[in-house]
């Protein structure tokens, strides 16, 4: 399988379920990289997917430009993506394609609200909603690492525990204080930390 | 000389009673004969499968300016230096035959792989890289477990490895990307370099590393800045948890915010105050203020939840 055929299969079938597909992203760390990175963002849409909802225009938007692009097809009732990412594991591993132009929607939308707009209690109460979407992904990180290199999995468990607290300290600050520029940004640098951990697990040199 | 030579010499010697008188007559003990003979095998058998197995190989190719080199070693060192000319040597030692050097040469770009065989682990599966490029060349270096060293380049230098141990060292205008798990990260001499680091455990040393962006973040790993924060730059040193410090000479020039959540801020430079700050200073867990010449000052930001943050004169001893 090429990369292409890679990320075509991505658009089509919202999977890395097969064979194949698993077996290119552990010769591919380009591929691995991006699924990894796509992984991350489906996580950061739990806190992003109710609050700041960008409006039906904007999907449209997004919509159309990846059906100009070729990335998907028509498909029945695709109103939202992210409740396939807490009903199937497979989704879960699969990270659409689509998924990084909505986030990066989100993050724009939100950038570009008052910040008083922003509830207090937003970040913390999104969590739960960590919890149901980043912390299965987290068993699949875990499990991935056992599988590959058990010796590590203690270490990349201890790491993960880390940068989930990192988190959700950086979600409280927010939270304590919207306006403050500093806690978003370090919310944004939690999120990348937690990014690069993915990254490097699913990386084919891991030992 | 293979360790079967050792051997039958070890019984040569206990069977001979001619060579142990010998050997007494001429001071020395059979004793102390027998342990070098001892030691002389266990040597032998213990190196002889390593030198039999170790292979050298070189590989040179022509490349144009601005070239592209990608290393991707799963275990093992990577070393990188410029070359004198627009050629790139790589100079690879095998640990087995159960590891092979795949390369790949496309347009201007190189790509070296280090090809696990079956039965490959990470003694047998180890390559360790002396490698030369034109200094203005774009390397992109990967290694697991491996050192990983580059010096004297100015092109785009990007260094990952989960436990991998990261030392750049004096480099002009690069782009400087390092990415580890829990690997020590040492920058030294980096000028106008746009500096970004990430690190999830492993601690982060930056000296004398100056530009126009210098960032680092890291989840639990201890940050620390030696050097006087450039000209104009923006520095941004973040960890969740781990310690913070850097040491600056009074020349130093800048706007200074330091901020901990949870943990101690220490400042032991006069900083003059800012007129408005976007937060309220909690003596103990923040500070800001600009040292030196305002007109010429870089910013910098060092932000913790928990850990310690300290910023410290440089002696002049």
């Amino acid at each position: 399988m090429t990369c292409i055929e890679l990320q075509e299969s991505l658009a089509e079938n919202e999977t890395v379920s097969s064979i194949a597909q698993r077996a290119h992203l552990k010769d591919c760390p380009q591929c691995a990289a991006l699924v990894a990175e796509l992984l991350l963002i489906a996580c950061a849409a739990g806190e992003l997917s109710s609050s700041h909802e960008p409006s039906p225009r904007v999907w449209n938007s997004i919509e159309i430009a990846l059906r100009k692009e070729g990335v998907i097809r028509p498909q029945p009732a695709a109103h939202s993506f992210f409740p396939a990412f807490s009903t199937s594991r497979a989704l879960r591993w699969l990270l659409p394609v689509a998924a990084a132009l909505l986030i990066t929607a989100g993050i724009l939308v939100r950038q570009h609200l008052p910040s008083r707009q922003v509830a207090n209690n937003q970040y913390v109460g999104s969590a739960e909603s960590d919890a149901a979407i980043a912390g299965l992904n987290d068993d699949d990180l875990i499990q991935e690492i056992a599988e590959q290199s058990p010796a590590l999995q203690a270490q990349y468990a201890e790491n993960l525990r880390r940068v989930n607290q990192y988190i959700l300290d950086a979600k409280s600050s927010v939270a304590a204080d919207p306006n403050d520029e500093e806690a978003h940004r370090s919310l944004m640098d939690a999120y990348q930390q937690k990014a690069m951990l993915f990254e490097l697990a699913l990386d084919r040199s891991l030992p | 000389m293979g360790p079967g030579f050792s051997v039958r010499a070890l019984l040569w010697y206990r069977h001979n009673a001619d060579v142990r008188n010998w050997i007494s007559g001429n001071h020395m003990t059979g004793r102390t004969i027998e342990f070098a003979l001892i030691g002389a095998t266990l040597a032998t058998t213990l190196m002889a499968p390593t030198l039999a197995a170790e292979t050298h190989k070189e590989y040179r190719f022509n490349v144009g300016p601005k070239s592209g080199i990608s290393i991707n070693n799963p275990y093992g060192s990577i070393s990188v230096r410029p070359s004198t000319g627009n050629f790139v040597v790589i100079n690879a030692t095998l640990s087995s035959d159960k590891v092979e050097v795949d390369n790949n040469v496309t347009g201007n770009r190189v790509e070296v792989v280090s090809h696990l065989l079956p039965g490959a682990d990470a003694r047998s599966g180890s390559i360790d890289y002396e490698i030369l490029v034109p200094a203005d060349a774009s390397v992109t270096l990967h290694s697991s477990a491996g050192a990983l060293h580059a010096e004297k380049l100015h092109g785009d230098v990007t260094l990952e490895g989960a436990g991998a141990t990261v030392d750049v060292r004096d480099l002009v205008s690069a782009h400087v990307r390092v990415k580890t798990l829990n690997g020590p990260v040492t920058l030294s001499n980096v000028q106008d370099g746009h500096v970004e680091v990430d690190s999830l455990s492993g601690n982060v040393t930056l000296r004398e590393v100056t530009g126009p962006l210098v960032q680092v973040i890291s989840t639990s790993g201890g940050i620390s800045y030696v050097g006087d924060f450039g000209d104009r730059g923006e520095y941004r040193l973040t960890s969740h948890s781990g310690d913070i410090e850097a040491l600056v000479p009074d020349s130093t020039s800048a706007d200074v915010s330091a901020r901990s959540v949870r943990g101690e801020v220490h400042d032991d430079i006069h900083l003059q105050p800012r007129q408005h700050v976007p937060y309220v200073i909690e003596r103990g867990s923040a500070f800001w203020g600009t040292m030196g010449r305002a007109a010429a000052s870089s910013t910098v930001v060092l932000r913790s939840f928990s850990g310690k943050i300290h910023l410290r004169k440089r002696s002049t001893k």
